[in-house]
């Protein structure tokens, strides 16, 4: 196998693997960034990862559905843009608080100083 | 955890309408002596029970994927069919070659089947966050 076409093999698999769960981080932050319903979100999620997440309307409905049972999303009717009532969803208290601890434990790590000279190292 | 969902609440009045049908159906059946007819009508309740069950279970599960291990769906079984049969009896509408002796075994002997089910269902709400599955929760 020539070395380009592993290149990408081996980083297609890697992403599969490192976007499972990503999701979540991706729709908490764009209810962290306001108030949305679905298809906000869709956008939000497709548009700031650059198109490298995409996720389907209804895996988003499931999903925010989990996540109001278990109290981090809550959500508002409120009118459509000439269509029915919308579901406008906003994090809770609890759910502001778990993606704070999240970022604190997870992500603020790649913001040290030497991860980030380490990703910025030139080989 | 809200455990009585809007999915088993359809579920226990399709249930308790098969049931009450079905305990009408028997006695009816019996009273007449039209024996052959009973088979029949356990055999069309076996299906509705499990139709019923199939699709309410399927959508509440779609719904929301509350990791209950069907404890739910059993237990409202158990509580409707069981209460419908003792009542049945208390309020006179059984036929004479009913048992009310054998009402009171089915519920027995089901309910130590379902005790055993709840304890299945405690064991996997350990492995829960309010009823969902840890696992698949941030997926």
């Amino acid at each position: 196998m020539k070395n380009s076409n592993l290149l990408t093999e081996l980083l297609a698999t890697w992403e599969e693997t490192y976007k499972k769960g990503q999701l979540t981080l991706w729709i908490f932050l764009s209810l962290k960034d306001g108030r949305k319903y679905v298809d906000e979100i869709k956008s939000f999620v497709e548009e700031q990862s650059e198109y490298t997440m995409t996720c389907e309307s209804q895996s988003l409905y499931r999903t925010l559905r989990k996540f109001k049972h278990v109290g981090v999303v809550d959500f508002e009717t409120g009118t459509g843009n000439k269509g029915p009532d919308r579901k406008y969803y906003f994090l809770t208290e609890l759910g502001h608080d778990l993606l704070e601890n999240f970022i604190q434990r997870n992500i603020n790590l790649f913001f040290n100083k030497r991860i980030k000279d380490l990703i910025n190292k030139e080989e | 955890m809200k455990a009585f969902t809007t999915n088993l609440m359809y579920f226990a009045i399709s249930f308790f309408l098969g049931a009450v049908a079905f305990r009408y159906g028997l006695s009816y059946s019996l009273e007449c002596k039209y024996f052959d007819f009973v088979w029949i009508l356990a055999i069309i309740y076996f299906f509705f029970n499990f139709l019923i069950g199939w699709h309410f279970g399927k959508k509440d599960y779609e719904s929301i994927p509350l990791n209950d291990v069907g404890f739910r769906f059993h237990f409202v079984t158990y509580f409707l069919f069981n209460s419908i049969g003792i009542l049945w009896f208390l309020l006179d509408l059984n036929s004479y070659y009913e048992s009310l002796r054998l009402v009171y075994l089915i519920a027995i002997f089901w309910g130590i089947g379902l005790i055993i089910h709840f304890i299945f269902y405690l064991l996997e709400r350990k492995k829960s966050i309010n009823g969902l599955s840890k696992e698949d929760l941030f997926e």
